[in-house]
């Protein structure tokens, strides 16, 4: 029998190469996706993002198997269910999942004091914001994006001109609706990491974020309706980037608060901007100490 | 000649109006190095401005001969922290997050969880590498946090207090561990204010009190090893009486002697005054000055002049 030599070779130098500042962001995006799907984490921390996720792919999935349905018993064209609406289905599921997200990104951090390893390490706050921010951009915009590519490539397979032909008509689907997701991310993702910034459990960050923006829109819809002050339609957040992604999309799924104050999809764009900008100042600012 | 570890010259940092650190200038050579001082006297503050996480408002600092204002980044690559707080998740295995620090630390994927492994090894916690640390002892997450503070390989190691709240085999593994930092050709400074664990792991200190340094320099200038103690069976007065007779200078604590004379050996002052008092004695050796007495008399000295 081959007897086995157990060497201890103790403490080994590192003589490999070092990555510096690059390799430090790239770890901590690849953090971020781990920390915000649960990979790595206890069983419970994969269920709502996979839950969220499911929910989000499930309309897409159900009118692909109706549209199958219907296409073979010729009653009804495949084609329906637009993109444009598509968005106003899953928005709500989308703002949950992106409180979460932000939470999960920031808040632990501070919670746990893992700041401080961050603090020591070949990082600035820029560095460490814009790894947390690409982390949520990956997964934001996947979220968002995903069930549309999904909905495109069902409807084109159930389409009666053939799935080339549909491709060939409806490609430029592809990029309008991924510019929808980006806006749909600016109007939610930097506010999401704001609050997060401040607050001190992921359950409150992420309750405080679907608040403020859930309550906007009855709020600033109340003030437009009165005719107090029609400048106040550009906070109703939720409406912002509904209404760009219609302007977008070329598509109308309703009369969007912004557009009820007499604004045009511009100005929400504009508005949408100037506040992820704002969040992005305020967030440097809170974490200026990483330095 | 080679460039101090490091080097600060006027450094003062103050939050709002209470002064933290005022006029530290110190030059600090290789090897284990103890910061010393009562809470509240800097040391943190120290660490901190060492790392860049505080701007210094006044004064320059250099780590490895390069000024920190010119490659922060740099320098940080090539230094670990141990925070004297709570650092690591707890929703993580300790071979993930290690491995993680590793990579922050600026090394590749591969090379970063080869090294955890090695590492937590290292600091014995090879066999809980894979346990969340959320269940892990105060004792295990101090080791943890010491290997995610050596993981990248650091050519420095800053450890505020990193015997806090470890029981005494606890403390004692962990003192160990920092002696051997020596071996893996790793600087230390060691932050604490319990005076015995820097003496077992220091060659050089670093005084500190209310932000000022008191007293900087290699920890055997301190010891002075012409005193002698000795701890009398029978009358110590008698014995005190007779060396001080003889021009010493004596100090009593009940029948503990400590003797100090300038013009021969102490010892045989001693033998001859107990021989003549017809005294016994139960414990006779040199005076062992500790880092506390030191910290003690210069902490007078200080607030007298």
């Amino acid at each position: 029998m081959a007897e086995g030599v157990v060497f201890d070779l103790g403490y080994q130098k590192h003589e490999g190469e070092r990555l510096g500042r690059a390799g430090a962001v790239s770890a901590l995006l690849r953090d971020g996706l781990r920390r915000v799907l649960g990979i790595r984490r206890r069983a419970r921390r994969k269920v709502l993002p996979i839950m969220l996720l499911s929910i989000a792919l499930l309309p897409a999935a159900f009118f692909i198997a109706f549209g199958v349905i219907a296409g073979e018993l010729e009653v009804v064209s495949a084609d329906m269910f637009g993109h444009a609406y598509y968005f106003d289905l899953t928005g709500a599921v989308a703002l949950v999942f992106i409180a979460l997200s932000a939470a999960e990104l920031l808040v632990p951090d501070r919670l746990h004091g893992t700041l401080q390893v961050y603090a020591s390490r070949p990082l600035t706050t820029v560095d460490y914001l814009a790894g947390r921010a690409a982390s949520m951009a990956i997964l934001v915009l996947g979220f968002l994006w995903l069930p549309h590519v999904v909905l495109f490539i069902g409807r084109a397979w159930v389409s009666r001109g053939g799935f080339g032909d549909y491709v060939a008509d409806n490609w430029s689907t592809l990029w309008q609706t991924a510019a929808a997701s980006v806006v749909y991310f600016l109007a939610f993702a930097p506010l999401g990491l704001v609050v997060a910034s401040v607050a001190k459990r992921p359950a409150v960050a992420a309750g405080a974020l679907m608040g403020i923006i859930s309550v906007s829109g009855p709020a600033t819809e109340a003030l437009v309706d009165s005719g107090t002050f029609q400048p106040i339609g550009l906070l109703a957040l939720q409406h912002n980037p509904g209404f760009v992604k219609d302007w977008i999309l070329g598509d109308s799924t309703r009369t969007w608060i912004p557009e009820k104050a007499g604004f045009d999809p511009a100005a929400s764009l504009v508005m949408i901007i100037l506040i992820a900008v704002g969040s992005w100042a305020v967030l440097v600012y809170r974490y200026r100490r990483l330095r | 000649m080679d460039a101090p570890l490091i080097e600060t010259t006027g450094l003062r940092f103050a939050y709002g109006p209470i002064v933290a650190l005022d006029g530290v200038s110190i030059q600090i050579p290789d090897g284990r190095i103890g910061l010393v001082g009562a809470n509240g006297a800097g040391k943190t503050t120290l660490l901190k401005l060492l790392l860049g996480v505080l701007p210094s408002q006044t004064g320059t600092i250099s780590v490895f001969g390069i000024p920190l204002d010119r490659d922060m980044l740099g320098i940080r690559s090539q230094v670990g922290w141990m925070p004297e707080g709570a650092c690591l998740p707890p929703d993580q295995s300790a071979a993930d997050f290690i491995g993680y620090a590793a990579e922050l630390g600026g090394l590749p994927v591969r090379a970063a969880r080869q090294r955890a492994s090695d590492v937590l090894g290292i600091v014995g916690l090879h066999e809980e590498r894979f346990r969340k640390m959320g269940e892990f002892s105060t004792g295990m997450l101090q080791r943890a946090k010491l290997a995610q503070a050596i993981v990248h390989d650091p050519l420095l190691v800053l450890l505020d207090e990193p015997t806090a709240g470890l029981d005494p085999e606890g403390r004692e593994e962990m003192l160990d561990l920092i002696t051997r930092l020596d071996e893996f050709g790793i600087n230390a400074v060691v932050s604490s204010h319990v005076l015995t664990d820097i003496e077992r792991t220091c060659e050089w200190i670093v005084m500190l009190d209310g932000g000022k340094v008191l007293r900087t320099g290699p920890l055997t200038d301190l010891s002075t090893p012409d005193e002698v103690e000795v701890e009398v069976l029978g009358d110590a007065g008698t014995v005190a009486k007779l060396v001080e007779a003889a021009g010493a200078t004596v100090t009593v604590e009940g029948p503990t002697l400590t003797v100090r004379w300038e013009q021969g050996d102490a010892f045989d002052l001693v033998r001859d005054a107990l021989v003549e008092a017809d005294a016994g004695v139960k414990r006779l050796g040199a005076k062992k000055t500790t880092l506390e007495d030191v910290f003690l008399s210069t902490g007078e000295e200080a607030s007298d002049g």
